[in-house]
C-alpha cells in the first residue's frame, strides 16, 4: 500500500489563525480562527487539537507549508517559528508561500487584489489572475499605498482581506516555494526596520 | 534530569541543556551585539527577526554539542519574561513546539530567577541568600529563604544600572554597550570629581540613579562649555565609584539585617570589575558569589537552572496556553 502524504499548512500573518491538515490531496481538517492579537498563546493548544482529532502527531507529518508573509510583523513571526521548529524537529520538506497568495485562493473570481492593511493608507497587496483555479501573479507582494495601487489597475477585481485559504488551490497553482536549507526560513517583510531606514 | 533552556528575552538567542541544575551540557548563544550597536541600544524589531533567523540552528548547535536527541530531555525551561514581548515570543513557540512534537513538559522562567541560579551551577547554595540583580534592565535586592522563594526587599525608583552605565557611554562618547567599555575606563582613571551617591543613606533597600546619570551629564556639559579639559577615564572611575559605593553598600545592610549565608550578585552588571572587586573587599565574613563571565550575561543555562528547580518545588509544568510578559513580577 502506498504511503499517504501528510501536510500541515500555517499562516498567522493576519489576524486570523490558519492551519491545515491534508492527507494526500483532501484536506481532512483545518481551523480559521480570529486570533484576538494572541497567536502566540492560541497557536500550539489549536494545533494539538487539530493533530488530535485527525489521530496524527506532528512526528507523522511528511511535509509543512507555512505563510511567510506579508503581513504583520509579530504575527507572521508565530507561523514562521512553529513552522521552521516542525520541520527542523522531524526533517521534513518545507515550503513557503505568499500570505496574499494564501489570501487569493479564497476567491472565486478572474482578478483578485489580497489585501492586509499596514495602516496610514498603506497596505500589503498583490494582484492576481485566476484562470480554471489556477493563480497567476499579475504584480508581485508588494507594500505602498493604496489608493496609487490600485490607480494602475485596469481589469474588475475583487478585494480579498480575509478568508479560509484554499490550500489544493495553492499546491496546484505552483505558489509554493521549497526552500533547501530549513536555517534560512525567514518572514518576507517587505520592508527593512524604522532603525535601518534612519541610518541611511 | 535533563533540562533544555530556552532564553530569546532580548538579544541573545540561547539553548542549553543542563543535567540537574547544574551539569552543563551544552550552553549555545547567538549574540546580536555587533547588529545593535550601530544603533546605540536594542532595536526590538531588529532583535526579534534576528531571533526567527537563527533559532533553529541555535537547537542544533546544542543538541550536537550535548550530544544528545530531543527524546533525551525531560523538561523543557523557556523564559516568559519579563523581556521584549516580540523576542520572548520567538522562543515561547519554539520551546511548545518542541513540547508538543515529543510530550515533553514545559515550564515558563522568570528571567532574573535565571540570572539568580546562574550561580547554582558552580557554587551551590546555602539559605538563607541575599541576591543583588543587577542588569540592562534590573536593579533590585532580593533574599531567598529556600530554593525558589524569592522577596523582593528593594529595587531601583527609576534607571537600571545597566541603563545608566549605556547613557552616560553614549554622552562621554563611548560605544555601545557602555559597561565593559566605562569599566575599562575606569580602571586608568581617577575618582576626583566627586558625583552624589544618591539615596545611599536612605533607610531602605531602594536605589536610584537618574539623578546621577543627570549631574555627570550636566558635570560633562558644563565643563565642555567652559572649554575645560575633560579626563573621559577619570569620568568613568568616578561614576563606578559612586554607583558601586551605593550598591555594596545596601547589601552589606541588607546581608546584616537578614543574616544571611551567601551574597549572590547576579545580571549583566556582575561581570563589572569594579563591583567585583569592592563587593569582595567589603564583605568578607560570608561568600560573595558571582557567576562565570559566560553566565553573567543572558544565557539559556542559567533558565533551565532555574527550571530545575522551579519543576522540583512545584512538581508541576505549564499546558501549551503559555505566555511571554514584557513586564513580570518575580514573587
Ligand atoms: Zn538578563
Amino acid at each position: 500500500m502506498k504511503k499517504s502524504l501528510k501536510r500541515l499548512a500555517i499562516d498567522t500573518a493576519t489576524k486570523y489563525i490558519y492551519l491545515a491538515l491534508m492527507i494526500d490531496d483532501k484536506e481532512v481538517s483545518s481551523i480559521y480562527q480570529e486570533g484576538d492579537n494572541n497567536h502566540s498563546v492560541t497557536i500550539i493548544p489549536l494545533l494539538a487539537e487539530l493533530l488530535k482529532n485527525a489521530e496524527i502527531s506532528l512526528q507523522d507529518l511528511d511535509e509543512i507549508i507555512v505563510g511567510v508573509g506579508p503581513g504583520s510583523y509579530t504575527g507572521v513571526r508565530i507561523g514562521v517559528t512553529v513552522g521552521k521548529m516542525i520541520g527542523y524537529l522531524n526533517n521534513i520538506n518545507i515550503y513557503q508561500v505568499s500570505s496574499l497568495a494564501l489570501l487569493a485562493s479564497t476567491s472565486k473570481q478572474k482578478y483578485i487584489l489580497p489585501l492586509i492593511d499596514a495602516r496610514r493608507n498603506n497596505a500589503f497587496m498583490a494582484f492576481f489572475n485566476q484562470k480554471k483555479r489556477k493563480l497567476t501573479y499579475l504584480k508581485n507582494d508588494t507594500l505602498e499605498n493604496i489608493e496609487s495601487f490600485k490607480s494602475n489597475i485596469i481589469e474588475k477585481y475583487e478585494v480579498i482581506e480575509f478568508g479560509k485559504p484554499n490550500l489544493k488551490k495553492i499546491i496546484d497553482s505552483n505558489l509554493m516555494v521549497k526552500i533547501e536549507d530549513i536555517h534560512n526560513l525567514t518572514p518576507n517583510y517587505l520592508r527593512i526596520t524604522e532603525a535601518e531606514r534612519n541610518l541611511k | 534530569m535533563n533540562v533544555l533552556g530556552v532564553e530569546t528575552s532580548c538579544d541573545e538567542t540561547s539553548v542549553s541543556i543542563v543535567r540537574d541544575g547544574n551539569v552543563v551540557l551544552a550552553n549555545e548563544v547567538l549574540s546580536q551585539i555587533d547588529i545593535h550597536k550601530v544603533y546605540g541600544g536594542v532595536v526590538p524589531e531588529i532583535a526579534s527577526r534576528e531571533h526567527i533567523k537563527g533559532i533553529t540552528y541555535v537547537f542544533d548547535q546544542a543538541m550536537k554539542k550535548a550530544n544528545l536527541n530531543f527524546e533525551d530531555i525531560d523538561l523543557i525551561a523557556v523564559t516568559k519574561g519579563p523581556g521584549l514581548i516580540g523576542s520572548l515570543l520567538i522562543g515561547i513557540n519554539a520551546a511548545k513546539v518542541i513540547s508538543l512534537n515529543y510530550g515533553i513538559p514545559i515550564i515558563g522562567v522568570h528571567h532574573i530567577s535565571g540570572h539568580i541560579y546562574a550561580n547554582y551551577i558552580e557554587q551551590g547554595m546555602e539559605f538563607p541568600i541575599l541576591a543583588l540583580v543587577v542588569s540592562g534592565g534590573h536593579t533590585e535586592l532580593i533574599l531567598m529563604k529556600e530554593h525558589y522563594d524569592f522577596t523582593k526587599l528593594g529595587e531601583t525608583q527609576d534607571d537600571a544600572v545597566g541603563e545608566a552605565y549605556d547613557k552616560i557611554a553614549r554622552v562621554l562618547g563611548l560605544e555601545y554597550p557602555g559597561g565593559p567599555v566605562v569599566d575599562r575606563l575606569a580602571g586608568g582613571g581617577e575618582d576626583n570629581l566627586d558625583f552624589p551617591r544618591p539615596m545611599i543613606n536612605s533607610n531602605d533597600f531602594n536605589f536610584s540613579f537618574s539623578g546621577l546619570k543627570s549631574h555627570v551629564i550636566n558635570t560633562h556639559h558644563n565643563m565642555k562649555q567652559r572649554n575645560e579639559k575633560i579626563n573621559i577615564d577619570d569620568f568613568c572611575a568616578s561614576f563606578q565609584e559612586a554607583v558601586t559605593d551605593v550598591l555594596v553598600k545596601k547589601t552589606i545592610q541588607a546581608k546584616n539585617k537578614y543574616k544571611v549565608k551567601q551574597v549572590i550578585v547576579a545580571g549583566g552588571v556582575a561581570a563589572n570589575s569594579g563591583l567585583r572587586k569592592k563587593m569582595k573587599a567589603k564583605i568578607t565574613d560570608i561568600p560573595v558569589y558571582f557567576p562565570k563571565m559566560q553566565y553573567c550575561t543572558d544565557n539559556a543555562a542559567m533558565i533551565a537552572a532555574a527550571g530545575y528547580f522551579q519543576y522540583k518545588k512545584n512538581g508541576e509544568s505549564d499546558d501549551l496556553y503559555i505566555n511571554g510578559y514584557s513586564r513580570l513580577d518575580l514573587e
